[in-house]
């Protein structure tokens, strides 16, 4: 059953066309990455699967919803939660305080405004757990901007996972980071459960190929080839994207 | 709350209700002003330091308030009836706009806030069959909350002390809400609030009506108090004047705004006692404030507070840090 949707999809800035017809299919559980040089519009594709930003033409379905014209809050309401490429934080709030507001977002009292924030238990709860489980806990009542990169990259990913997705949008959730953090994160999404279905964008192809049911290689804004691991391993011309040939040298930083 | 934070309000409240006892008449209308305006620019104080709306119209509102209570009074004499006319009208005003305003942020907010005030300064001051134009208006009805009429000076302070006193802690509380939180939320990472799945701009648009609201109570209360109301009320220099108080007082700080009211207000009436040129020893004030005291008096405050907290302490445990958070932080809320 695919779960996420995408056809057709075509998007430009000022008259540069960055997705030109872009169809994608994501099956329920799937581990989807999307990889391709730089300004192939990856991200791109992720604002406008996201609502960030509006799409020209084509239309976006999460489990059979239409999401695409729908303003970008409403992703959340569907089941689909993202990761920025740029850690997207509230610097000044403690950690603690980061994940309360993003588990609050999918509550019903989200817009109650007379009983004080610390006596919703069932909250607290919640982020106490979410804090134990990701090694955050020591941590909580550090300000954001007071954390290192990795950790700050990890609560990252803690922010999207409060809204309990079905469909999570990881946009590099490698970069920046040491290897011992990058292995650390490629662990933590082989141990995602199933009932979560990822895509996510990945530069590093050791991250790539440990986690990829299914690979989409985006070259141009056209969606150039997908399939599984191994074909996209063998296929030489994805090597000419990356390493020469179709792209230039300096594409891939 | 921790026993020293209770002790703190209950001492808060207390020096309010007694602070008549040291007054004279004449500080009583003084202090009774100050804590008017003080409401009208903690609502300012709201949009600005958590919601991150800086308006420079937001005087519009506390007029509405003033001109709702002068403009009905002549036919209702209510004074709970008019109080919620006041605030009603101000909030309906503030919805209304803020749908079309909320949109625009910086400096756009700021001059398109700015441009609304002075479209209703024009209208009251254009009108003359309605609002009294340029000479205003006079507001005879007397102030009566069913309880008698209140006319002495020092029966109409605890009304305005009992209503900063209102204002102050619901807000308090719906800072600490969810509501407030998001609000706060989105002042420091709008993008992320939205990925989050909050809709930002209902939020946004409830903050500015609330603040609107706010602002209208005080400005009816302002037309009780003054018993005469003019398109000054209205006028951007009101708000702008509204806009300093909240800088000097504290941006992003609940009480600061008040202190900043009160600074202001105090001082102008000290200073113009001497010298007809007031505004110029104002503004070098103002500049020294924002140059050395960044944050504000109550930032200022805080500092010899722990400080003096510190002293208190180096006797027994040697630390000489000043540790935030403590006693006179949580007031500021």
């Amino acid at each position: 059953m695919s779960l996420l949707k995408v056809e057709r999809v075509h998007k430009s800035y000022n008259g540069l066309q960055v997705l030109k017809n872009v169809s994608l299919d994501v099956q329920a559980g799937e581990r989807h990455v999307l990889i391709g040089p730089n300004g192939a519009g990856k991200t791109t594709l992720f604002h406008c699967m996201t609502g960030t930003l509006p799409i020209d033409e084509g239309v976006v379905t999460v489990n059979g919803r239409q999401i695409s014209g729908l303003p970008p809050y409403t992703a959340v309401r569907v089941g689909m939660a993202r990761t920025f490429q740029k850690n997207n934080l509230f610097d000044n709030l403690t950690v603690e305080e980061n994940l309360h507001l993003a588990i609050a977002a999918c509550k019903p009292y989200r817009f109650h405004f007379f009983k004080p924030f610390y006596k919703y238990t069932d909250l607290l709860e919640e982020a106490e757990q979410l804090l134990k489980q990701w090694d955050l806990w020591e941590r909580r009542a550090c300000v954001v901007n007071q954390l290192s990169y990795g950790e700050q990259r990890l609560l990252e990913l803690l922010l999207a996972l409060a809204s309990k997705p079905r469909l999570l949008l990881l946009d590099e959730p490698t970069s920046g980071m040491s290897p011992a953090e990058t292995a650390q994160t490629t662990r933590l999404m082989q141990s995602m459960p199933r009932s979560i279905t990822l895509l996510v964008i990945e530069h590093d192809m050791d991250v790539v190929f440990s986690i990829a049911d299914r690979i989409t290689v985006l070259h141009h804004g056209e969606v150039f080839l997908s399939g599984a691991p191994e074909e996209i391993r063998g296929d030489e011309r994805v090597k000419e994207i990356y390493f020469g040939g179709g792209a230039p040298l300096y594409a891939e930083a | 709350m921790k026993k020293e934070t209770v002790a703190l309000h209950v001492a808060f409240v207390a020096a309010t209700m007694l602070l008549p006892l040291i007054l004279t008449s004449y500080g009583l209308k003084l202090t009774s002003e100050v804590l008017i305006i003080a409401m009208f620019v903690m609502s300012l104080g709201l949009i600005i330091g958590f919601a991150g709306l800086v308006s420079l119209g937001h005087a519009a509102f506390f007029g509405i308030g003033a001109y709702t209570v002068a403009l009905i009074s002549e036919h209702v004499d209510n004074t709970w009836l008019l109080l919620i006319a006041a605030v009603v009208t101000a909030g309906i005003v503030a919805f209304l706009s803020g749908l079309m305003f909320i949109r625009s942020s910086g400096a756009y907010f700021l001059m398109i806030t700015l441009a609304f005030g002075q479209m209703l300064y024009a209208i009251a001051y254009k009108m003359e069959g309605v609002t009294g134009g340029a000479d205003g208006k006079a507001v005879s009805e007397s102030f009566n909350l069913g309880f008698g009429a209140i006319e002495s000076r020092l029966a109409f302070y605890y009304v305005a002390a009992a209503a900063f006193l209102a204002c102050y802690y619901l807000l308090r509380v719906f800072l600490s809400s969810p509501l407030g939180k998001g609000v706060r939320g989105i002042k420091e990472n709008e993008s992320r609030m939205t990925a989050l799945g909050y809709n930002t701009h209902l939020y946004k648009l409830t903050v500015y009506s609330l603040s609107g609201m706010m602002a209208g109570f005080a400005g009816a209360l302002y037309a009780y108090f003054n018993q005469y109301i003019s398109p000054d009320l209205l006028h951007w220099m009101f708000s702008g004047q509204a806009l300093i108080m909240v800088i000097v007082g504290g941006v992003g700080t609940l009480l600061g705004p008040a202190i900043g009211a009160g600074f202001f207000v105090i001082l102008q009436n000290y200073i113009s006692s001497y010298t007809e040129r007031w505004p110029i020893i104002m503004g070098l004030l103002f500049v020294c404030l924002v140059l050395y005291g960044r944050g504000g008096v109550i930032h200022l405050a805080s500092l010899v507070w722990s400080h003096l907290q510190s002293k208190r302490r180096t006797g027994r445990e040697k630390s000489v840090l000043p540790k935030e958070g403590s006693g006179f932080e949580s007031l500021k809320g």
